[in-house]
Formats: structure tokens, C-alpha cells, sequence
């Protein structure tokens, strides 16, 4: 026996013998210690900002000898106040994933081969410095593409801008929620921004158009969603799939894929048509309501029973449930929206309900932002490029965020090499091959380049086509631009700030951009040492103290978040052209759209196919944490829902494995079958992000299907570029390979 | 005497588990295991016509435990305030807890041999923290407390807004752990993942009766070792005081 034996352990062994002996003994005390201790180590806790997800909830860290033993929330937080969801839970398994990016590597062998050499992080940044240089010279600086996500991506977009790009793009647009930002802004002058400013706790009455919150899991949306819920709001699900949000749902409209507009328009036709809407709003705030109401004339109940295959009598009854609990009704304008090609009109559909019901800027409904005053550098101007920007947005698509961009556009552009050559890719923190669809036309543009660069933590697929790869510190292990959210009811600033040191040698995203920027002669973008000097800077307007605010992780300014609270501001709520709510919108008809959305049929399965549709698991966040240890043993592979009368119909049973084929004969991996009454008989269902293939990751290599695989035909969005996702078609072939 | 109680809100609920995620980070449970899961219950009805509703799952601190009953060693016994505990170092990772409990709340740590099982986190407890399910839940749908304080919210739930204890007619052990809800969700439920009757081995009980004061010698002699090295420490002075 160790001679080293503590007090405590004694004692502490005494106790358990105690409690061995006696049955009825109080619990053991050998666990216990004062604040600060656990077992034998003393433990710092540090307040920082999740990124298992994009919520940017607030964390504990609890750090031990250089270690982080353990995650929670932060009882501090104003947004989260605590809570952390199962990923947020799980954020050690990332940060000690052993499959993590250590090194710098370079690429040795053919492209797509995965072979690299491990090199230092000098020569990384003087290769990497030399090449966009030499690109800069050949070919302009245009003819490099930034793919950044998150926060920390953001120094590198200002070194990126600093060069000379215009062309930067995130999938969180024209895959995700640029048609509702587009959308909203024609109707309100304002986007909607993230994390959304929705008054869920506060509703009577919540809508849910696809969106699966419960699946969906952005932790203080769930908190305010199951607080509704509890104080007896109404929910209306409208999901071809019997979601967990369905199941607690008082109506679930079982939709036909693709008919949404339909129904928006026929619950407008109600409101309208029985004097249900809210009239003294509509006259004080919004113009075009004659308009609006002769378009929707037609639109009537029976006419979008055909058409969305729900019952006439439920539209109605839903549209007069939506009337009676006005204005406190929140029609969720969703966040992937990217569907059907035509979805900037859907979002459209779905800003004018709410304006009708009174519910934007009220009780209930949607909130306004309260703006923070926020500090800058002075920083000299970026170089503006003659030849604009390759990826559409304000061009091919004139409607598309300048500031985000299109993703698919830069893809096109690589491909067709029109307006101009792209020649490079840097892809910072986003999966290309997993978030953009048509991804064989991806993999081809990839070919086409002269460089290819991927800063990432893990080794996902993407890494294999790119001839430098630089290992990013993970969020646990770095300090990133403050988060300054105005979206809140109570706005806040949080920090993100390391936890423990970077492992193996993976650095953090300020340091890469600015010893990039150092070796290219742009330090002038970069006038501050340290992340705590951008800090300082940053927050400086806001009167609040750097040092408290590291101690709590974010602090709240009190919160202007309803149209009453800003009556008296010189400036309207309402930021549109008119300063009133566009339900008629003359931007769009000069573009040649409509300006009150109309309702296209979109195409059918061919026999034998069904539509494929995906989302979200709580447990999992888009692509990137199939491979975490803890997670991944909660849901290491997806099923496909199948309808039992479908299952019938292809003699595939419950639990049967499965290949999914496209109509260009593209197959997933082998699936389980999960057949189901929640589910239309017209499509099948995948959780999106698994069927990974990058060897590197040893628990999610090949696991599951990818819905992304499968996406080989998108249609786009002609106002904002966006990617119709839910266009695809497949058939469940039985898996010759199972058992 | 307090007698501590959980309640899961099966309105609130979502099923999004990160109370899993976060009992596994606080007890160290392998990839693999759980003290709490989460489960949906099948969908039941014909579409469009259809019910489904949500289990959490942990050990339920039963008033009348059958794992107690069915452990040789001494090492599960149940404290005064209800939480049934489990002594590791009294554990032989025998099983017959997992064989005797109705609700298959226990599993055995790979890594270390030995039962575990949710304790209502009674360690945090003794800090005067919340269990880490709690606190962690997104949906605030975890309630916990004490069913002998009138003022607690478990106390509100059970007795004012009947919460339900998963039971039937002939499993009937008295859990501590409550769902709210409609009825007709905590019936799906009751459906789906019903208690089974204890399995308690016959030859388990044999055994009991020998190992119980095996163990019990054991760890007096573990008990003994300790105390020499103790008195030893004490005589040479401590080197580090780690604690």
C-alpha cells in the first residue's frame, strides 16, 4: 500500500466502510471539497463562448494542471443563462479528439491522395505567402476565393480583404438563410440576423414552417420553445414529418413537399376575407395592403387543399387560431430555407403573415435588435477590385448579401472560369464537399485550382484535395473577435478566450492572419499586438470593464425590443425605401419578380422516387461532430424514414439496410430503413452530416448516408442565389452487401 | 429526513439529451454507457392520426429496491434520504443489481469493474449544487427537490399537478422519479418501456449470504491498511498535502 496517504482519503475510506456497514448510512463524504477543488486538483473555471454549433451560448470552463476536465453553462450569460446543450456538453471530445490537425502538412502526393509531409508553421505561412503573391501578380488578387465560418475566420476576412478579394462566401447565405434575410428585408428594410430575435416564450401561438426545434437544437430557442409550451401556447407544425415538434403540436399539417406558399397564401385569404388581421397595425406601418388583398382573393382554403393535399377546414381553422391569438403569434421564419429555388418568395409569404397578424416588433411575435455601440480601428481602406465580384451577388443575383456571398457562385465561377479565373481556395472552418450541394461539381472546380488551402481542427474530407493544411486551435484553446449580439431581448457582448494552450501546434486564427498579414506587407490592417488589445478597442464605447467582462463571459445592455419601446426614435423601425412594411413590393417587380408571392408548382417525384428531405439531430452539428467520441456514441450513423405503406409497397422491412440512388444513379452508403406512419408517402427523410469520407476521422468514416452526395441537381434562387435543396429524388435499393 | 425526488416535464421536454451528454462529462461514464438516456417512444396511430411522446431515463432511488435486496456485497444499499447508492469500493461487478433492477437503470463500467448508476449527482448535492442533469437541461424540464418540503417544485408536481411514477399493477416499487404531462403521454410511455419484474437470482440470494461478510472482512482489512499507513504518515510527517 502507497505510504502516502492522505487525511482525506482516510477519512474518507472510513466513511464508505461506514456506509457499507450501516445500510442506512448519509451518503459518502469522500467526493466532497471546497470550492475550487475537485479530487485532489484545484480547478479555474473560465467563461468563454461555445462553437459546437454557430449559437455562441456561454460556457464554464473548468481547468485543471492545463486541462479542461469539464464543460457547463454559464449561469451569467444573458442569452443562455446556463443551459448547454448535448454538443456544448461534449466539447472536450473535440479538443482532445485524437483524430485532430497537429501539424501543418503539405501535400506530397496527387491530389485527392492524402499524402502529406508535416512541415513548421514558417514554412507554411512563407509558402502560402509566396503563392498568393505570385497569384496576385499573374492573375489579380480576385483569383484567390475565401470560404471562411465563424468567428474566428474573421481576422483572416480582413487580411483576405486587405489583399485585394472581393470573393469571400459563407454557406450560412445561399445554403442556408439567406432567401428569409432577403425575404424579411424587402418586407421590414431589416434581416432577421442570428441568433434570431424571436419572442418564442412570449407567444400564444407558435408556427413552425419545417422547422423541427427539438431536432433542431439552439439551446435558448429550446429554452424559450419548451417555456411556451408550459404556459399553454399553441403550436401549428407544418412538416411533411411527424417531427418531435409535431408530436407536441395541437395541429400537425402533414404538407405536401413544396406547397408551402400555397398554404401561406390561403391562411392570408382567411385572415383577410374574415376580418381577422390587425387592422390599426397594417394601417399605421404597412403599405400595399389592396394589393395584397385582391391577389389573395383567389387563393381560397379549398383552393390550397388540392394543391398541399391538407384539409380545407384545418387551413381555415388554423388561419382563425392565428387570428384570435394575434399579435402574439410567432410565425418562425426558420433558418435552412434554402428548399425549393424560389424561397426568398416563401420568406416573403411567410414576413407579410406576420405583418398581417401585427406580430413583427411586438409581444410575442418578432423582436426588434437594440444596437450596441461597438469601437473599431481606424484601418486604412481595402483595395477596391475593377473587376467586382465573381460570385453573383449583386449581379447574377441581385438580391444576394455582398457581405456573406454566394458559395455556389464562386463554385461556378472555378468551373466556367467566367466573369474571371479563380485560380485559388482558401477554405477556412467551412466543409465545402459536406455544405454545398452538387458536390461533384465542387470536386471539379477543386481539380481546376492552382492551390488549394484548408484551415481546419479536424481532418475532414476536404483536406485530401488540398495542397496546405493549416491546423486551427480549437475554440476551447483561443481568443476570438468578441461577439456582439443585438439580436437578444437583452443585447450582449461575450468573449471567447482559451481555456487551456493550444495542443499538438495548432494555432489560433488571429495569430495565422496576422503573421500572414506581417509577411505580406499588410500589418496596417492589423494596428493591435494582442487579442487583448482588440478587445479593449472593441468594447471601448461600451463603458464596461475588459476585465469584468473576461470574469463573466458576457455582459447585457438593457433592451429596447418592441416597436412601443422605439415609438419615440427619430428613425422608423420600419427600414424599407418607404419606411413602411412592404407587403406589395415595387423592388421586387422592378426586378421582374412578383411582388406579392405566388405559389409555383414545383417538380413531382418520377415513379419509384421519392423526394428526399433532411435535418438536424440535437446530438449533432451539420458535418462536424460525427466524430466526437461522445456524441458519436449517442447517433454514429442516420436511418432513412420510409413510409410504412412505402415500405410495403418495396418489401423493405423496419431495421433493413439500404443504398439510396438518385435519378443520376448516385448512391449513398448503406442505411437502416426506419419505417414509420410520421412520414408522407412521398418522401424519405436523412439526419444531414454523416457518411463522411475522410479515413481520418476513425469514428465517423463511413458511417451513415450523406444527403449531400446525393444532391447532384439544386435549383437556384434567381434573386439571391440560394439552393433549392429539396429538389432531389431517390430510391431505396436493398443493400446487397448486408447480411 | 429529506426524500428526494425527480420530475421530468414531458411537455418541456424535447429528447435533445443533453442531460446524457452532461452526466456522462461530470461521472466519467465511458463512450458507450449511460446513467440517464433519452428515448422516443414508437409513433403510434395512423398517419395523419398520430402520438409519440418522450422517456428519460435513470435509476429511479426506489423506496423499495430491488437491486438492494439482489447485491451480495453490501456495496448498493439506500441512504435515509432515499437516493440508493452505490458503495464502489464494496462492489464486485457481479450483476445481480443489473439482473434485479425493473427499470435496467445500471451498467457496468468497463474501465473499472464496477456498478454504476445515476445517484441524483449526491455529491454536487452535498456542495449544495443542482444534479448536472438539471442544470444543463435546455428546456428547463428537470425538476428536483425534496417531496417533504411543501414549497419545492417536485413537491408542486407530484402532488398538486399529478406527476406520474412509472409504475404498473404488479411492478410496483415505489420509484422517485416522476413525469408530468398529459396522460396520454406518460401512457405511451408506461407502453413503451414498462419496469419488468426483478430478476432476483435464488442463487444470488445463496450467495449474498456468504459474500456479504466476505466483502465486509475485506474491507475492514482495507480499513486496517489504511489506518497503519495513516499512523505512519502521521509519525514521519506528510510530504504533500495533494488535496
Amino acid at each position: 500500500m502507497d505510504n502516502n496517504v492522505s487525511r482525506r482519503q482516510f477519512l474518507g475510506t472510513i466513511a464508505a466502510a461506514g456506509a457499507g456497514t450501516a445500510a442506512a448510512a448519509t451518503v459518502a463524504s469522500a467526493q466532497s471539497h471546497p470550492p475550487g477543488w475537485s479530487g485532489t486538483q484545484r480547478v479555474e473555471k473560465i467563461a468563454t463562448t461555445c462553437e459546437m454549433c454557430f449559437w455562441r451560448c456561454g460556457v464554464l470552463a473548468s481547468v485543471a494542471d492545463g486541462k479542461v476536465i469539464r464543460l457547463e453553462g454559464n449561469p451569467d450569460h444573458p442569452l443562455t443563462k446556463g443551459r448547454l446543450c448535448a454538443r456544448g456538453n461534449a466539447g472536450t471530445r473535440l479538443l482532445y479528439d485524437p483524430d485532430r490537425l497537429k501539424y501543418p502538412l503539405l501535400r506530397t502526393g496527387k491530389r485527392g491522395d492524402g499524402q502529406f509531409k508535416r512541415i513548421s508553421w514558417n514554412e507554411a505561412l512563407d509558402f502560402l505567402a509566396s503563392k498568393l503573391k505570385a497569384l496576385a501578380a499573374e492573375h489579380g488578387p480576385e483569383s484567390v476565393a475565401f470560404f471562411p465560418h465563424g468567428l474566428s475566420a474573421r481576422f483572416f476576412s480582413t487580411l483576405m480583404k486587405a489583399y485585394g478579394t472581393p470573393n469571400s462566401a459563407e454557406p450560412s447565405f445561399a445554403q442556408c438563410r439567406g432567401p428569409r434575410e432577403v425575404g424579411y428585408t424587402l418586407t421590414f428594410g431589416r434581416e432577421l440576423g442570428s441568433p434570431e430575435p424571436l419572442d418564442l416564450e412570449e407567444s400564444k401561438l407558435i408556427v413552425l414552417i419545417g422547422s423541427h426545434l427539438g431536432e433542431n437544437v439552439f439551446t435558448s430557442q429550446i429554452t424559450a420553445f419548451a417555456t411556451a409550451l408550459s404556459r399553454g401556447a399553441k403550436v401549428i407544425a407544418v412538416d411533411p414529418r411527424f417531427s418531435i415538434a409535431a408530436s407536441k403540436a395541437d395541429w400537425w399539417l402533414p404538407i405536401r413537399p413544396g406547397t408551402d406558399i400555397a398554404l401561406l397564401l390561403a391562411w392570408m385569404h382567411v385572415l383577410i376575407g374574415e376580418d381577422l388581421c390587425d387592422k390599426e397595425y397594417i394601417a399605421r406601418y404597412a403599405q400595399g395592403f389592396k394589393e395584397l388583398e385582391a391577389h389573395v382573393r383567389e387563393f381560397t382554403p379549398e383552393w390550397a387543399a388540392a394543391i398541399t393535399e391538407l384539409p380545407a377546414a384545418q387551413i381555415r381553422e388554423t388561419a382563425r387560431a392565428m387570428g384570435t391569438a394575434k399579435p402574439a403569434v410567432l410565425v418562425h421564419p426558420g433558418r435552412h430555407v434554402t428548399w425549393y429555388g424560389d424561397d426568398t418568395q416563401r420568406a416573403r409569404a411567410m414576413a407579410i403573415l406576420t405583418a398581417l397578424l401585427g406580430s413583427w416588433g411586438r409581444k410575442g411575435g418578432i423582436f426588434l435588435p437594440t444596437p450596441i455601440p461597438r469601437g473599431a480601428f481606424e484601418l486604412p481602406d481595402f483595395p477596391e477590385s475593377p473587376r467586382g465580384r465573381a460570385d453573383g451577388a449583386g449581379t447574377r443575383f441581385p438580391l444576394a448579401s455582398e457581405e456573406l456571398g454566394v458559395t455556389n457562385g464562386l463554385v461556378d465561377a472555378t468551373v466556367t472560369a467566367q466573369p474571371y479565373p479563380i485560380k485559388a481556395w482558401i477554405v477556412y472552418g467551412q466543409n465545402v464537399l459536406e455544405s454545398i450541394p452538387e458536390p461533384q461539381k465542387t470536386r471539379k472546380a477543386i481539380e481546376a485550382l492552382d492551390l488549394m488551402v484548408v484551415v481546419d481542427v479536424l481532418p475532414v474530407e476536404q483536406i485530401n484535395y488540398a495542397d496546405l493544411v493549416l491546423p486551427e486551435a480549437t475554440y476551447l484553446e483561443r481568443y476570438d473577435s468578441p461577439s456582439i449580439v443585438t439580436t437578444a431581448k437583452q443585447p450582449f457582448v461575450s468573449v471567447r478566450q482559451p481555456a487551456c494552450e493550444p495542443l499538438y501546434e495548432s494555432k489560433p486564427g488571429w495569430w495565422i492572419a496576422r503573421e500572414m498579414a506581417r509577411r505580406m506587407g499588410l500589418e496596417a490592417w492589423f494596428p493591435w499586438h494582442t487579442p487583448e488589445e482588440h478587445l479593449a478597442q472593441i468594447i471601448a464605447p461600451m463603458e464596461i470593464s475588459a476585465e469584468e467582462l473576461r470574469n463573466r463571459g458576457a455582459l447585457a445592455f438593457p433592451g429596447r425590443p418592441y416597436l412601443d419601446d422605439q415609438a419615440s426614435d427619430a428613425e422608423s423601425p420600419v427600414r424599407t425605401g418607404s419606411g413602411k412594411i412592404e407587403l406589395y413590393s415595387q423592388e421586387l417587380k422592378d426586378l421582374g419578380a412578383d411582388p406579392l408571392p405566388r405559389y409555383t408548382p414545383v417538380e413531382d417525384p418520377p415513379a419509384g422516387y421519392f423526394r428526399l428531405i433532411y435535418g438536424r439531430s440535437p446530438v449533432h452539428s451539420f458535418a462536424r461532430t460525427q466524430n466526437n467520441e461522445a456524441l458519436n456514441a449517442l447517433m454514429p450513423d442516420n436511418e432513412v424514414w420510409l413510409s410504412t405503406r412505402s415500405a410495403k409497397d418495396l418489401g423493405l422491412r423496419d431495421g433493413e439496410r439500404v443504398t439510396l440512388e438518385n435519378t443520376d444513379g448516385v448512391k449513398s452508403l448503406p442505411v437502416r430503413v426506419k419505417v414509420t406512419e410520421g412520414i408522407r408517402r412521398d418522401c424519405v427523410y436523412l439526419v444531414h452530416g454523416f457518411g463522411q469520407g475522410s479515413k481520418g476521422l476513425h469514428l465517423a468514416f463511413r458511417r451513415g448516408a450523406s444527403d449531400n452526395a446525393l444532391m447532384t441537381h439544386v435549383k437556384v434562387d434567381p434573386l439571391m442565389g440560394g439552393t433549392g435543396m429539396r429538389g432531389t429524388f431517390v430510391r431505396p435499393v436493398k443493400d446487397p452487401t448486408a447480411h | 429526513m429529506a426524500r428526494y425526488a425527480m420530475v421530468t416535464d414531458l411537455r418541456k421536454c424535447v429528447a435533445c439529451q443533453a442531460c446524457t451528454v452532461a452526466c456522462n462529462a461530470e461521472w466519467d461514464v465511458p463512450a458507450g454507457y449511460a446513467r440517464t438516456r433519452v428515448r422516443t417512444t414508437p409513433i403510434t396511430g395512423t398517419f395523419p392520426h398520430l402520438a409519440s411522446s418522450i422517456y428519460v431515463a435513470q435509476c429511479n432511488q426506489c423506496d423499495r429496491p430491488p437491486c438492494v435486496e439482489a447485491c451480495p456485497s453490501g456495496a448498493t444499499s439506500q441512504h435515509d434520504n432515499g437516493i440508493v447508492g452505490v458503495d464502489k469500493s464494496l462492489c464486485i461487478g457481479c450483476g445481480f443489481c443489473l439482473e434485479a433492477c425493473p427499470y435496467d437503470a445500471r451498467y457496468i463500467n468497463p474501465a473499472t469493474k464496477k456498478v454504476d448508476k445515476c445517484d441524483f449527482c449526491v455529491s454536487r448535492l452535498e456542495r449544495g449544487a443542482e444534479p448536472a442533469c438539471v442544470i444543463t437541461c435546455t428546456a428547463h424540464a428537470k425538476y428536483f427537490g425534496d417531496l417533504e418540503d411543501r414549497q419545492s417544485d417536485v413537491f408542486k408536481m407530484v402532488y398538486a399537478h399529478g406527476a406520474r411514477r412509472l409504475e404498473t399493477s404488479t411492478i410496483r416499487v415505489g420509484p422517485n422519479v416522476y413525469y408530468a404531462g398529459e396522460h396520454a403521454s406518460t401512457d405511451l410511455v408506461l407502453a413503451a418501456f414498462p419496469p419488468r419484474p426483478p430478476r432476483l437470482l435464488a442463487a444470488g440470494q445463496a450467495w449474498s449470504r456468504v459474500l456479504r461478510p466476505l466483502v465486509l472482512a475485506a474491507a475492514g482489512a482495507t480499513f486496517l491498511g489504511q489506518a497503519v499507513a495513516f499512523f505512519n504518515q502521521l509519525r514521519n510527517g506528510e510530504k504533500d498535502f495533494e488535496d
